[in-house]
């Protein structure tokens, strides 16, 4: 396989951060909110790609660490007024901590039993803020990423500048876990998803092993909850519902949960369904109740066709029936 | 002394209701080593159609054994369609032991929406055959009332059909070996196909069983997107583990017992801790004693 | 194909799929956003589903009701009223998440009573109507920080405050049950703390205050707040909830027999929904309730009866309750709010016009409205009543007796306003 060398990938990425740019211009402020969403997802689903896909381990308890991130972030600006970068920091330490202890946890549990917990700790951490008042509640907390520099212009919108700060943070933070999927941790952890037995027997901790996944792929959690509580502007229980948690794991599925790649399908995917279906839906001049709950039904349609047809992805499937044809 | 009675009553009424719903996921586990998450659906569904069986009957028991019969039916028609090409085309790969887990969730997204697609959002309300109205001691009422007995009285009716079944027939038996060695199984002359299916319809029965009585539990009124119904499915699946995972019985003392614990951090610590205590217990549990309080430790299998 | 074009192949689709959507973008308006020639697009936001929906879901087709019956009369300056509505399950991010597609993507030109405290204050925060110029009209609220001009300029709020009603409420008492223990039934969040603050204002104590996560009610967890409702001894309780809340509160009482005097607040006193909840009638019998418009009931009320009327052809079937005479009343107002800012409508014209001409409106209300250039304040009282033995809210000895106060330390005095006779066949003139 060729690995193209680390200054084409910083090209590449360049590359990108500048279509980003002229692309923010060239549409108007929906699709450059829905721009935000999808980087939004793009990390959330990265970070499931890598626990699941990467480390074999798998979380129903996304959401909650995408929450654990996004308070981490708004009580640093609200109690301590720091910059946005600073609270995006705190943001993914607070989550990675949090998933180094549930990885702890986690690491002696399979299937159902790891399943199970994960899913305890998704619907039971959001009800967590409403036992202190310093977490504000049912209500939850502003996060106030404050207006964009009057240098850039009266026309500069806050979604606009909502996706440009998101857009920046994806780029860096997919950069990054492409490198540590090329390292020996990637390598790692690929072993032990193959054979943990076989792993264990190679000297890999598998303990250890396991707990570094779900504490780095919690920190990209951390990121995609503090971008999220950016773009709703608020932090609340409800802002990181169990719905949360499967939409990632959906897109995860949708995107090939075992590579990187299809990652930008997977998350434009999961923000265009809503779009797609309400205008399908509005088009044949359906009742309220379809129109509301036809987003949901394709995305759960789509969900169950993906397993069943392309359990790897679309991106997998792709390679692997290019790399058949090669090799005939 | 009443209060204490109170949250006993609560408990076990609650708890006999997550009974049904434990013993609902076990019998899906056991005949196929998966957990159907779309069982949370499957019991809002049958409710649905419980509670148009109410219209056309007018009888609460009779739309009640409607509604199981309704489960049991859509609960082997997903076994024979879904699961089997789904256990097929995933029994290997990097994405084997979450493909069922997510499929199943994808298909309890599907339920739900074509549930509220067809019903709509609001509130429907099956109207309790008897009255919720507490018992009275004296001058202190109790939070039991002859609805609630009626409750704890089918609860017990139906656990004991159930063990009947498993006790008379060798189905108990042989649904464990079509889980395990379904070849061995087939050799040995169980037809695994229709034990696998007759586990998902009981299954669906139970299940149906545990939503419709759950309305009965408050005041009649539920819709998809009821607090109690999410609840009732992930705290039948805490009490399933709770109860370790593989036995009924495990599964009747573990929500039981869950049932217990939630009423009393209800009457006695705080209302609001309600929703966590149930992940509490399970986290508890998991790391005490994860093979549940029947469970048998599973060794190491390569 | 090597790996770095793969990426190059991935990253040129994805920047396809979104320059396709853009391609879907509706071209943009000419005259003012939402208003052409023939119509005016409103937006609203509220529960149609949910734990919190009961009783509010109808508000839509009352809106509706009334608008069809204006654009039938020649609509509002030759423009056909309309309304999109939007479900937001009562959830504060999802009411961003909607109100946001509202604004951005239906392109409305003004919400008209979007519902819940924490809806519209995350709603304020995200997505800043204000700063976007979109009028905020009649909001489904009684919080009094939105009657704030400075915080939330382009907000009009319409109901009497959370402030207000609590401070009225303890007038009620103090003058019908004084000495007696009191309990206090409330939702966890700014809805809630502004009812408190009012009690507090009025020098209210009580013996026992439960407060409820918004979401969290249940037949269940009423249990708990009888229980120590019960254990206190109180006499008499406020239940200062949506409807939902209000009915598990009674419903649960009643199963436990537990019966002290019961004063429901406005927000989720509607004795329709209550009794569709499971709730006996003979519960509500003699428990306080307030309003600020007549009583549903009032056959001899000129608005209720025309109303009703809209509503019975519309809707057949429906009840006529309080959720429905008050979003028809709104939809009147703000029909004449739309009127009154003349053929050469936009946002800023449609502002001004509640502020200069706003406090002069008809509407169904017992109370004036207190629209100025100074004031977003709407109603500012309520008259007390008691629900009759089927269940009906009917003003005490058949005579309304209104009270009114501000959000402040203002004292609560009794009201002498007469309301003016409704505009020829209730609509804008």
């Amino acid at each position: 396989m060729h690995k193209p060398s680390n200054k084409k990938r910083i090209a590449i990425f360049l590359l990108l951060g500048v279509a980003i740019y002229f692309l923010s211009g060239a549409v108007d402020e929906l699709r450059v909110y829905q721009g935000a969403s999808v980087a939004v997802f793009v990390v959330g689903i990265a970070s499931i790609i890598l626990l699941t896909g990467y480390s074999g381990q798998v979380s129903l308890g996304q959401g909650a660490l995408l929450g654990v991130g996004g308070y981490a972030a708004a009580l640093m600006r609200i109690h301590f007024n720091t910059p946005i970068w600073i609270c995006f920091a705190v943001a993914i330490l607070a989550a990675a901590v949090a998933g180094a202890l549930l990885g702890l946890a986690a690491a002696r549990l399979s299937g159902p039993y790891l399943a199970g917990t994960t899913l305890a700790f998704a619907v039971g951490l959001p009800s967590v803020a409403n036992q202190f008042q310093l977490l504000g509640g049912e209500q939850g907390l502003l996060f106030d990423v404050g207006f964009p520099p009057l240098s850039f212009g009266e026309d500069f919108t806050q979604y606009k500048w909502f996706f440009w700060i998101a857009s920046l943070a994806t780029l860096i933070a997919i950069f990054w876990l492409q490198n540590v999927m090329r390292s020996r941790y990637g390598r790692s952890w690929k072993a032990v998803r193959g054979n943990d037995v076989a792993a264990e027997l190679a000297g890999i901790n598998l303990t250890r092993n396991k707990t570094l996944a779900f504490t780095l792929s919690a920190g990209l959690a951390g990121l995609s909850g503090a971008l999220l509580a950016m773009t709703i502007g608020t932090v609340s229980p409800s802002a990181f519902p169990l719905a949360l948690s499967f939409s990632l794991l959906t897109g995860a599925v949708l995107a090939g949960v075992t590579t990187l790649g299809g990652v930008m399908i997977g998350a434009v995917t999961l923000v265009a369904i809503p779009d797609i279906a309400g205008a399908v839906a509005s088009r044949f001049g359906s009742s309220e109740a379809v129109t509301n709950n036809l987003p949901g039904l394709l995305v759960s349609a789509l969900l169950i066709l993906t397993v069943l047809f392309v359990p790897n992805g679309p991106v997998e499937q792709f390679r692997a029936r290019r790399e058949h044809r090669v090799n005939k | 002394m009443i209060q204490l009675l109170n949250t006993i009553l609560i408990g076990v009424t609650s708890g006999a209701i997550y009974a049904l719903m434990a013993m609902a996921i076990v019998l899906v586990w056991r005949s196929t080593r998966v957990i159907n998450f779309a069982q949370a659906g499957l019991a809002l569904a049958s409710t649905y159609i419980g509670y148009e069986a109410l219209q056309i009957v007018d009888n609460y028991w009779i739309a009640l054994i409607c509604a199981m019969f309704a489960g049991a039916a859509i609960s082997a028609f997903i076994e024979i369609t879904f699961m089997r090409i789904l256990l097929k085309h995933t029994s290997s790969g990097p994405i084997a032991s979450v493909a069922p887990i997510i499929a199943t969730l994808g298909l309890l997204g599907i339920i739900k929406a074509l549930i509220t697609m067809i019903w709509g959002g609001q509130d429907a309300v099956i109207k309790p055959p008897l009255t919720n109205t507490g018992f009275s001691i004296g001058t202190h009422t109790l939070v039991f009332s002859p609805m609630k007995l009626a409750i704890i009285v089918s609860v017990a009716l139906l656990v004991f059909v159930f063990s009947l079944i498993f006790q008379k027939t060798n189905i108990g038996l042989a649904l464990r070996a079509s889980a395990y060695a379904p070849e061995i199984a087939r050799l040995a002359g169980v037809k695994v196909d229709l034990v696998r299916t007759l586990g998902w319809a009981l299954s669906g029965a139970s299940g149906a069983a545990a939503g419709l009585l759950l309305t009965s539990n408050g005041n009649g009124a539920f819709s998809p997107e009821s607090a109690e119904f999410s609840l009732l499915f992930i705290s039948g699946f805490i009490a399933a583990v709770v109860g370790g995972l593989d036995s009924l019985v495990g599964a009747v003392i573990g929500g039981i017992f869950l049932g217990l614990i939630t009423a009393f951090v209800l009457m006695y610590i705080s209302g609001s801790l309600f929703f966590i205590a149930p992940f509490v217990v399970l986290l508890l549990v998991l790391f005490i004693r994860p093979q549940g309080i029947i469970g048998v430790k599973a060794g190491r299998r390569a | 194909m090597t790996r770095m074009n793969r990426r190059a192949l991935i990253t040129a689709s994805a920047v396809l799929a979104v320059a396709a959507l853009t391609a879907t973008t509706i071209p943009a308006q000419a005259s003012e956003v939402g208003v052409s020639n023939s119509e005016i697009k409103l937006g609203m936001t509220l529960p149609m589903t949910g734990t919190a929906s009961p009783g509010y879901n109808k508000i839509p087709g009352a809106m509706k009701a009334y608008f069809d019956y204006v654009n039938a009369n020649g609509g509002v300056n030759g423009r056909k009223i309309t309304i999109k509505v939007e479900d937001d399950r009562y959830v504060p991010t999802e009411a961003v998440a909607k109100t946001n597609k509202l604004i951005l993507q239906d392109k409305v030109m003004a919400l008209i009573s979007p519902l819940g405290t924490a809806n519209n204050k995350a709603v304020a925060a995200s997505v800043n109507p204000a700063r976007r110029g979109v009028p905020v009209l009649f909001v489904n609220t009684g919080f009094s920080g939105f009657a704030d001009t400075k915080k939330y300029p382009t907000t009009y709020p319409i109901l009497p405050s959370y402030v207000m009603e609590a401070k009225i409420m303890a007038e009620y008492i103090k003058d019908n049950f004084a000495g007696k223990t009191l309990g206090l039934v409330y939702q966890d969040d700014d809805f809630g703390t502004d009812a408190l603050k009012g009690f507090t204002q009025a020098g209210v104590t009580f013996a026992a205050k439960v407060a409820y996560a918004s979401g969290s009610q249940s037949a269940a967890t009423a249990a708990g707040w009888v229980t120590k409702l019960s254990t206190a001894k109180c006499d008499v309780v406020v239940l200062f909830g949506v409807s939902s809340a209000t009915a598990a509160g009674l419903g649960t009482a009643a199963a436990l027999k537990y019966a002290p005097q019961w004063i429901l607040g406005s927000v989720g006193g509607d004795a329709t929904t209550i009794k569709a909840s499971g709730v006996p009638a003979g519960v509500l019998y003699n428990a306080v309730g307030a309003s600020f418009a007549p009583a549903t009931t009032d056959a001899e009320d000129e608005y209720v009866k025309l109303f009703s009327d809209i509503y019975a052809k519309a809707v057949p079937g429906s009840a006529f309750d309080s959720y429905v005479l008050g979003a028809m009343n709104s939809a009147f107002v703000a029909a004449q709010a739309l009127k009154a800012a003349g053929p050469d409508l936009t946002r800023k014209s449609l502002m001004a016009a509640i502020e200069s001409k706003g406090a002069s409106f008809a509407s169904a209300a017992l109370l004036p409205l207190n629209y100025s250039k100074t004031s977003h304040v709407g109603y500012s009282g309520y008259w007390f009543g008691k629900y009759s033995p089927t269940g009906d809210l009917k003003p005490v000895d058949g005579k309304y007796v209104l009270y009114t106060t501000d959000s402040g330390s203002g004292a609560v005095v009794k009201s002498t306003w007469k309301r003016p006779a409704m505009p020829a066949k209730g609509l804008p003139n």
